[in-house]
């Protein structure tokens, strides 16, 4: 899921130091997961507004925020609180800020959240990064641990010389990400592999900026 | 001889590390290449080492050269691209500069612009392939060049490393890219070298053990808590102890020329690799007590 997490207060208060009325638009899928945009997180919003002195005309928590069409749907019910604000506040992720910026050509979005990563979730409201979502996946490769999201240098071959019993050296309280594939690789039985295989540099084509993707197959005419 | 020559003869080679200074007042960096001219057979220029800006390394290779020292150029691939570095390797070889130290590079968090943004586009044994492509008239994408460089190249390994069996298979992958020298992380215990070079011996490269010298037990109590794949044994910091505060410089200063010479003597490797570390003076008076000058 896509990790967020609430912005300062104050600066989100200069942000929006100009407007007085909001729609609040949350969203209930990895930001409810967050904590960042689901309904008790719109009702904290609407409080502090209201506290600020500025009027919260509605809100919602979208199905699935980054859906442009589908939260454009869910929201024609709430036509009238949205026409009464001066603009959208949306307590979900980059995508979903946008999604609305595209639903609402003429009223200014604001982003209650920052966007961090592509997350697991490892406990309650406990998040990792494990893939950097690179398009071009080398988890065959490499026991099935990420070594371009876990390894801060990216590197593809073994450790660097900055691996201190087992622990990086970047992020001490993580472990090294080649100490972990090499762990792995020959509990699987592979060590052969990982001694043979010298990875080429990833080809960053494939994350170029920005993305899109057809995954429908086209119906006949 | 060139150091290369120097290391394919099976002399015992020696180099010891220029730091390039931040900021253009390079007065103190010339007296310290004064002091190693004629001494050591190259000088290491580090590459914007711990990852703190400073002059560039080829800009100090060059000067190096024309103060009477063989450079080897270190390169990490924290702050260039894959197309930076093979630009720059091209320059470099231009200006003469013939070895080249492949490293990944410690991370910019490690320095003084935490805000940078990290390269990484490629890591040292991808960027030994690089040289050995170019070396070959080849870019990374496989163009002819006009005219291919004629790189020595090498990399670094850490001895002691823990766990050391994913290290000795990246020294391996690193052979296979190319390396032809290692200069080694700082090593304390010659017992434990001797094993690691048991294993190094097995493959066609030369190894310089590295010596980062000991001012005192508190140094090394540090490098054993903070600093990865440096162990410095008990004993030599009880040795630095009984010495007292005094003596403890000069104390370090000897087991750093004790080791030396006893790598030599008994052709444990193939050379040293003196890190001084703000000591730069210090480095022809161990060579001396080493029995090197």
């Amino acid at each position: 899921m896509i990790i967020t997490k609430k912005r300062d207060f104050k600066e989100l208060r200069e942000n929006i130091k100009n407007y007085k009325s909001f729609f609040l638009i949350g969203c209930s899928e990895c930001a409810t997961l967050c904590g960042t945009g689901g309904e008790p997180e719109l009702k904290a919003m609407k409080e502090t507004l209201e506290a600020e002195g500025k009027i919260v005309t509605g809100g919602i928590v979208a199905k699935t925020g980054c859906q442009v069409l589908g939260t454009k749907t869910e929201l024609k019910k709430n036509k009238d609180e949205v026409d009464k604000a001066e603009c959208i506040l949306t307590m979900s992720c980059g995508a979903g800020a946008q999604a609305a910026v595209e639903i609402f050509e003429d009223k200014p979005v604001f982003s209650a959240n920052d966007s961090m990563f592509l997350g697991n979730m490892t406990r309650y409201r406990m998040f990792d990064e494990r893939c950097s979502l690179c398009g071009n996946c080398i988890l065959d490769k490499t026991g099935g641990i990420c070594p371009v999201t876990a390894c801060p240098k990216g590197i593809l071959n073994g450790p660097c010389g900055g691996c201190k019993d087992g622990h990086c050296e970047v992020s001490p309280d993580i472990k090294c990400a080649w100490v972990r594939i090499y762990e792995r690789m020959k509990k699987l039985d592979k060590l052969q592999e990982f001694c043979d295989v010298t990875l080429e540099a990833k080809d960053w084509s494939a994350s170029q900026k920005p993305r899109a993707l057809t995954a429908r197959e086209e119906k006949k005419k | 001889m060139s150091f290369k020559d120097i290391l394919n003869s099976g002399k015992f080679a020696v180099t010891a590390e220029a730091g390039p200074p931040k900021g253009t007042d390079i007065k103190d960096m010339l007296h310290h290449m004064e002091l190693l001219k004629g001494k050591v057979d190259a000088v290491n220029v580090t590459d914007n080492q711990s990852a703190v800006m400073r002059i560039c390394s080829m800009a100090v290779s060059k000067i190096a050269m024309e103060h009477g020292l063989e450079p080897i150029f270190q390169m990490t691939c924290r702050d260039r691209n894959r197309i930076g570095l093979q630009s720059d390797l091209l320059g470099a070889n231009i200006l003469g500069i013939k070895n080249v130290l492949c490293m990944t590079g410690d991370h910019v968090s490690a320095g003084d612009h935490k805000g940078a943004k990290p390269v990484y586009d490629v890591e040292s044994v991808q960027l030994l392939k690089i040289v050995d492509g170019l070396n070959n008239g080849k870019d990374m994408s496989g163009n002819e060049l006009k005219g291919s460089t004629d790189f020595f190249q090498g990399a670094v390994v850490t001895p002691e490393a823990n766990p050391i069996e994913p290290q000795l298979i990246k020294f391996e992958k690193k052979i296979r890219a190319g390396a032809k020298f290692f200069q080694t992380q700082a090593i304390y215990d010659i017992e434990k070298f001797r094993d690691f070079m048991k294993h190094a011996r097995k493959f066609p490269v030369k190894i310089l053990a590295g010596f980062v010298v000991l001012k005192s037990a508190g140094m090394a109590n540090f490098l054993n808590n903070n600093v990865p794949g440096i162990r410095v044994p008990q004993a030599l910091i009880d040795e630095l102890k009984a010495a007292g505060k005094e003596k403890a410089l000069d104390t370090g200063m000897n087991i750093t020329a004790r080791h030396i010479k006893q790598l030599k003597e008994e052709k444990i490797c193939d050379g040293v690799h003196i890190m001084a570390i703000g000591m730069e003076d210090k480095v022809p008076e161990i060579m001396e007590r080493a029995g090197l000058l």
